[in-house]
């Protein structure tokens, strides 16, 4: 019989908030974390189609983690180190006591140490002095960096990968790590989702892709609104999410508080186009129906959907269509709220971010709002979608994440029966 | 302008800030791994710095002999003395030392 894995910590950094308990009460609140973007600084953004992002704001890494590792890599990674650290705290877990070659780590990231990427390589082009490249340019870059520098600094020895698929990165880490300790390869999978490039050149890229939002950069708050009329693309964001993953049998042991159960994953491909959804949502929908039924749960179960929701005119609505593909009838009775419209897409983060938002509403009853949903677009008007908090018993959750090269991913989350 | 630090400060001080300790606690006869404990990352870290310190390029095979402070001091003296100056500096080092120093 295979493992049933469990939830059992949560950390986050992002831009309404560093630490999952301010980032929850932000999200109930449907407080916005876009604004101007600041982190250019000194480059200048006035030659920007979108000027709006959601930043993390203040960030220190010395201020949550006492160590070197923090110094040595990029961004992405000391959001990671930090999320990982709150986790593990919240989990209980003490990796003192664990056997280290049982404990793994699975991180999903987009983009990578583009901060330190894009200075080194502007340096040298303008200088043309090779021998004066950092010489942690490569080890900074290399996408197993956060991966990496997260079994050194917390003694983890087990499975170590790094899960590059775009936007949709954690949410395959999240699946991959299921898969890693159902087949017994580990009894815990510290399971994280980082990206941090609002950064000149990856923000160039992005506009030049026409993909972001450019209506609202006098109201950075609004920008963010997926599945609203007005919206007009994404707006891009930065952080890391982190789930502990764990053996249920495990857990149990060492009588660890259970957040919920993850249950189930589908991993599949559009074979389509680079960025563009197919738009009959035939995909996305049997990747739903997919990590439903490797949950064992009917589509009827369904109570929440943790919706990919980028704020795209193409995207949400192809969800939209997916969704009402796959529930029919009831696809107006699920509850749905979209965390981009908060914190903008972390890219590679996103589906780590969106993990936890679905683990609280099954831990909590609380589905956090969709900001500016404010005029719901009939191309994927969702009755379950609304700008305030939703009070309601969540049983099973569903969270989706696409990416860019065809990529799609789903993850169930079930509520787990309190054991005294 | 203030006066030029040695050689040797500016290298102990590049040192301190990298094992965040106090300058003074640095002596040119530690080992840089086995004294200090610098792993060869570290070093090729700590000689990336001292290139920019002193607007140098150490070749490949000059880095087997670098391995206490003191080598580390003797060869960008010899360096700098020979050829450029410290980037932070249009002045070469060695003639800016006071004159007719004495030996204790």
């Amino acid at each position: 019989m295979r493992s049933r894995v469990v939830v059992t910590g949560l950390g986050v950094v992002s831009p309404i908030g560093i630490g999952v308990s301010d980032f929850w009460k932000a999200a109930l609140a449907g407080q916005s974390g876009i604004s101007a973007i600041t982190s250019f600084d000194p480059f200048p953004i006035d030659g920007y189609r979108s000027k709006v992002a959601g930043q993390v704001r203040d960030f220190a890494v010395e201020r949550f983690v006492n160590s070197v590792h923090g110094e040595r890599v990029d961004r992405y990674a000391q959001f990671a180190l930090v999320a990982a650290k709150e986790a593990l705290a919240d989990s209980g877990l003490r990796m003192e006591k664990e056997n280290p070659h049982r404990v793994g780590v699975i991180v999903g990231a987009g983009m990578g140490g583009m901060v330190m990427g894009e200075r080194e390589i502007t340096q040298l082009y303008q200088q043309q002095k090779p021998h004066r490249v950092h010489p942690n340019f490569i080890p900074v870059i290399t996408l197993n960096s956060a991966s990496g520098i997260l079994a050194m600094a917390y003694g983890a020895k087990g499975p170590n990968l790094t899960i590059s698929t775009a936007c949709s990165s954690s949410a395959h880490a999240l699946g991959q790590a299921l898969h890693c300790i159902r087949e017994g390869r580990a009894d815990v999978v510290i399971t994280v989702g980082a990206d941090a490039s609002i950064t000149p050149l990856v923000f160039a890229g992005f506009c030049a892709l026409r993909a972001l939002s450019s209506k609202f950069n006098d109201d950075p708050e609004k920008a963010s609104r997926p599945f609203d009329r007005l919206r007009d693309g994404f707006v891009m964001g930065e952080g890391a999410g982190t789930l502990i993953l764990e053996s249920a049998a495990h857990a149990k042991k060492r009588k660890a508080r259970v957040y919920a159960e993850i249950a189930g994953y589908a991993a599949t491909s559009e074979a389509y186009h680079m960025v563009i959804p197919r738009e009959d949502g035939l995909e996305v929908a049997h990747t739903m129906k997919l990590a439903l039924a490797d949950a064992g749960v009917p589509p009827a179960q369904v109570d929440y959907i943790n919706a990919h929701a980028t704020s795209t005119s193409i995207g949400d609505a192809v969800e939209a269509r997916a969704i009402r593909r796959l529930f029919r009838s009831r696809a107006d009775k699920i509850t749905i709220s979209a965390t981009k419209s908060l914190i903008g897409h972390t890219l590679g983060a996103a589906g780590a971010i969106g993990g936890i938002a679905s683990v609280l509403a099954l831990h909590t009853g609380q589905v956090h709002p969709t900001a500016n949903y404010d005029d719901p677009d009939p191309a994927c008007a969702l009755a379950g979608l609304s700008r305030s908090v939703q009070e309601r018993p969540v049983k099973v959750a569903l969270l989706n994440a696409f990416g860019f090269g065809s990529n799609n991913a789903a993850v169930v989350f079930k509520q787990v029966k309190r054991e005294r | 302008m203030a006066a030029d630090p040695t050689i040797s400060l500016k290298i102990r001080t590049a040192l301190a800030e990298y094992l965040k300790c106090d300058p003074a606690t640095i002596l040119t006869t530690q080992h840089l791994r086995d004294d200090l404990g610098l792993d060869s990352m570290a070093v090729i870290e700590l000689l990336y710095r001292i290139e920019e310190a002193f607007d140098l390029q150490i070749p490949d095979q000059d880095l087997v002999g670098l391995t206490t402070v003191g080598h580390v001091v003797s060869y960008v003296e010899k360096r700098v003395g020979k050829t450029a100056s410290p980037a932070s500096t249009k002045k070469p080092l060695k003639p800016s030392k006071p004159k007719g120093k004495k030996k204790s």
